[in-house]
């Protein structure tokens, strides 16, 4: 007997990184937690490891995996390098100028031929500032109507907040957390989706804050939390309008607050007079003395915060859930003090103003709700679609939308991967990551931090300041309202943003961490807003009701979407949740990503028995809008008859598999207009082989 | 002769978000497939549910078993008290991998063995293993032996007075290891 060897074992399969003491300084531009970044770059200046900046005061050098994907993200097989026009159905390279020449022609024909309304761009991921402030002066110009993140994200919350406050963002900054007595969290798992600042929560806890979370999941959130409060999906609205009663009822709100700062108690008052102990606890599931318990902890406990997520946002019923919420801290005072307020990833530095003079801005002749433009690409309305984001996958109903995306005469997309909806452009640029692009980004903690331009720009990459600028020229448009840097166009917005006139980026760079908003010329930062007791509304008081109606809670099956669905056809409720290691789409393209978080449905064993399947086995999963097969995580983190996963993948990505969205109806919250991606009925049922 | 340096993994601080998985193959740069850390996921049902995150890898124990076990004499314990793995001496037998009782030796995809370094070259430098200073919740904490061990039996008293069950694996005399663990004992 000899030697032999196994050829594959001859490979080496660790490499420890080089040590680089050139590491540069930026921010993470993921999720709004507005982490600090250290970047170590390979000689060519291309990114090659990413770690957390230990000397930024908020996230402390922690950072969860998303930012250490970048690296194979940014130089993998699918990111685009070049622009591209589609020939015959197959990609070929043009010049950046070829393709602008030829968008700016489709654009002006199509504002000749059909109006400004026969364009709009969906335009969830337009870049950093200098982008975002170029894409809006381009689009006040030539009359382009946006769907950004708002319809798929955060509609409900911003416009259900600016009614009861006159502003969208958060109240507070999260770092409050330490001051607050009580914290409350609801449907909302920070844990996994602003892991880098999550110690604020931990130390909020050791501090004594008291940290509540009410979740239909046990999630990871809830695992650490002093209470975790189980309740029955879309049932929220009612908890928060028991408690209301309930702090009503028994004096417990801040009657100096109320007398003061607030209008249309009375009306609150009486809306929430159904909704006794007896009748929440039936509607909810959670026994009577839980809900008791956590009003008067909410009463005694001050200053309190309060922290909602997705999982009361992106719901057919979210408007009357997140005002009873928002009123709740109304009526106990929890606003403008430090220690109390709203905490959230919604945190805009508002508008530029008299920028653009009135006799050039142009306004898209015609509006639609994010419900209607699916209908509008269907019949002919629209006719070109301006992409930067991926609404293939991240839309509800991506084979309706891949279709109605499919019928239209011209696409573009600007983009960073190949990915499903840039597959169907017509014209492909080549968009810069946010390591290669200067700008600002905002936080969680309501500040403003500056980061440099780190990475070498990839290929022929461009930014959307570049992009929207250049193609404004080839529209013959006047170019003279376009910044044409990062910097210039920071001087532009700050000096046209009375919330940011005193935010300079000299300051921001000097200042770790950054500038808290709003900041005026004088150089006031306010760490949170209303603090003087003024609110933003137009009467300057907390508004309770609106248009005669306080709140109103709809049961979330006879809310858009469920409403008039068989439940003996569709038995049990989908829901999507965000989970560590992937951002919206954006992280699927990293092997890491991948072999962190594979695709599963979280199924109880009880509901897997019914249906018959074990861990790990294919489970058919029909809505009435379509069906998709994903494998079983048998798990007690969800309660019996809900149905959870991902919400991320597409098929064209390292996953191949047509994305969850797919299942969900193009339906919108009718309060808030933010469009559904939780709590849709469904049916589930094993596939193929055993079980069937 | 156990390190003065030691590493404190509080598993009931994991909130199972799998940053020290990517820091760890980012920077000790481990091909696809592969990997020196595990998160393992675990439930239990008894009362209520009990959902923990439980981190695997090697513990860099005092007296080794992998270094006993390995035919080839490829594993080493160091003077630093670290127990260091030559790849290229591995023939891939993995018998050290079924001897492990902390599961520290993975299988790695080129069929040999794999192993934590505690990022030894990080160590060097004066810094911290690549998986401490990226844990958002300082589950994973690097520094002297005895202020760790100091710290967390505070940190167990506080948790024994709330009616947690706590155990610090890897302090005594008998069953040193570097890398300490702070677990849940899960009643029947």
């Amino acid at each position: 007997m000899g030697f032999y060897v196994r050829p594959q074992s001859l490979g080496i399969n660790s490499k420890p990184l080089k040590q680089d003491e050139n590491l540069r300084t930026s921010i993470c531009c993921l999720c709004n937690g507005g982490c600090g970044l250290k970047v170590s770059l390979d000689q060519d200046g291309k990114v090659q490891a990413v770690f957390g900046d230990p000397d930024n005061p908020y996230n402390k050098g922690k950072i969860c995996a998303k930012p250490m994907e970048i690296v194979q993200t940014l130089y993998g097989p699918y990111r685009v390098g070049y622009p591209m026009k589609k020939v015959n159905d197959k990609f070929e390279r043009i010049t950046w100028d070829e393709a602008l020449e030829l968008i700016a022609q489709k654009h002006n024909q199509h504002i000749k031929e059909s109006g400004t309304g026969s364009i709009v761009g969906i335009t969830s991921k337009i870049g950093g500032s200098y982008s975002k402030l170029a894409h809006s002066i381009f689009s006040e110009l030539v009359g382009m109507a946006n769907y950004g993140t708002g319809p798929i994200c955060t509609d409900s919350e911003v416009n259900v907040r600016k009614k009861i406050f006159g502003n969208g963002s958060s109240s507070g900054p999260l770092s409050d957390v330490v001051r607050a007595k009580i914290l409350l969290i609801v449907g909302n798992n920070c844990a996994q989706t602003k892991v880098g600042q999550f110690h604020w929560i931990l130390e909020a806890k050791r501090q004594g804050t008291r940290v509540v979370v009410i979740d239909t999941r046990y999630t990871e959130t809830a695992q650490v939390a002093d209470r975790f409060i189980q309740i029955r999906p879309g049932t929220d609205g009612a908890l928060g309008m028991a408690l209301l009663k309930i702090i009503i009822e028994n004096n417990l709100y801040d009657q100096s607050f109320i007398a003061e700062h607030t209008n249309g108690f009375e009306r609150l008052t009486q809306a929430v007079e159904p909704f006794t102990l007896e009748r929440a606890a039936d509607i909810t599931g959670i026994p009577r003395n839980v809900i008791e318990e956590l009003a008067q902890d909410l009463a005694s406990r001050k200053p309190g915060m309060l922290f909602e997520g997705r999982g009361i946002v992106c719901v057919n019923n979210a408007g009357a859930t997140i005002r009873a919420f928002e009123d709740l801290m109304a009526i106990l005072g929890n606003v403008g003090k430090p220690g109390s307020g709203i905490i959230s990833h919604i945190n805009n530095h508002g508008n530029i103003k008299d920028l653009i003079r009135e006799k050039d801005v142009v306004k898209p002749d015609r509006e639609r709700s994010a419900e209607a433009l699916y209908q509008a690409m269907e019949e002919g309305e629209i006719k070109m679609v301006f992409i930067a984001g991926n609404p293939c996958v991240n839309w509800p109903d991506s084979k309706r939308m891949t279709k109605a995306i499919q019928g239209l005469d011209f696409v573009v997309s600007h983009t960073l991967f190949l990915d499903d909806s840039a597959m169907l452009a017509d014209v492909i640029l080549p968009a810069t990551h946010w390591l290669e692009e200067a700008g600002v980004q905002s936080s969680v903690h309501r500040v403003l931090q500056w980061k440099d331009q780190v990475a070498v720009i990839y290929a022929e990459a461009r930014s959307g300041g570049d992009l929207f600028r250049q193609l404004a020229e080839h529209m013959g448009i006047a170019t003279s309202y376009f910044p044409n840097s990062p910097e210039t166009a920071w001087e532009l917005e700050r000096t046209h943003n009375k919330s940011i006139e005193g935010i300079t980026m000299e300051r921001m760079r000097r200042t770790p961490g950054g500038v808290h908003f709003p900041c005026s010329e004088n150089g006031q930062e306010a760490e949170r807003l209303y603090e003087s007791g003024l609110f933003s509304t137009p009467s300057g008081k907390v508004e309770l009701v609106e248009n005669d109606i306080a709140i109103e809670y709809i049961d979330m099956f006879d809310s858009p979407g469920n409403q008039g669905v068989s439940s003996e056809k569709y038995p049990y409720l989908l829901s999507t949740n965000k989970v560590a290691s992937h951002y919206h789409t954006i992280c699927q393209y990293s092997n890491w990503a991948w072999e962190m978080e594979k695709p599963y449905v979280e199924i109880h064993p009880q509901t897997a028995s019914e249906i018959g399947v074990m861990d790990g086995s294919p489970i058919r999963l029909e809505t009435e809008t379509s069906s998709i097969v994903l494998h079983a995580r048998v798990t007690r983190t969800v309660p019996r008859g809900c149905l959870s996963t991902q919400p991320y993948f597409g098929t064209r990505s390292i996953y191949g598999l047509l994305p969850i969205n797919s299942l969900f109806p193009v339906v919108a919250d009718p309060v808030g207009g933010n469009l559904v991606s939780k709590n849709i009925m469904c049916n589930a049922k094993a596939e193929g082989g055993q079980g069937q | 002769m156990i390190s003065q340096y030691a590493m404190i993994v509080d598993v009931s601080r994991c909130i199972g978000c799998n940053s020290c998985i990517v820091a760890c193959k980012q920077e000790n740069g481990i091909t696809k497939g592969s990997g020196w850390l595990q998160v393992w996921r675990k439930e239990l049902f008894r009362n209520h549910l009990n959902r923990y995150y439980n981190p695997q890898s090697c513990r860099h124990c005092a007296e080794p078993d992998c270094v006993a076990v390995c035919p080839v004499g490829a594993i080493h314990r160091s003077e630093d008290g670290l127990v260091i793995h030559n790849v290229e001496r591995c023939i891939g037998c993995q018998v050290c991998v079924a001897t492990c009782p902390h599961g520290g030796m993975k299988i790695m995809s080129n069929g040999k063995v794999g192993k934590c370094s505690l990022c030894n070259h990080l160590l060097q430098r004066g810094k911290e293993p690549a998986c401490v200073s990226v844990c958002p919740v300082d589950a994973r904490v690097f520094g002297e032996r005895e202020v760790l061990i100091r710290e967390a039996g505070l940190h167990m008293t506080n948790l024994i007075s709330k009616g947690i069950s706590v155990h610090l694996e890897g302090a005594e005399e008998k069953e040193q290891t570097m890398v300490l663990y702070l677990v849940k004992v899960v009643g029947l």
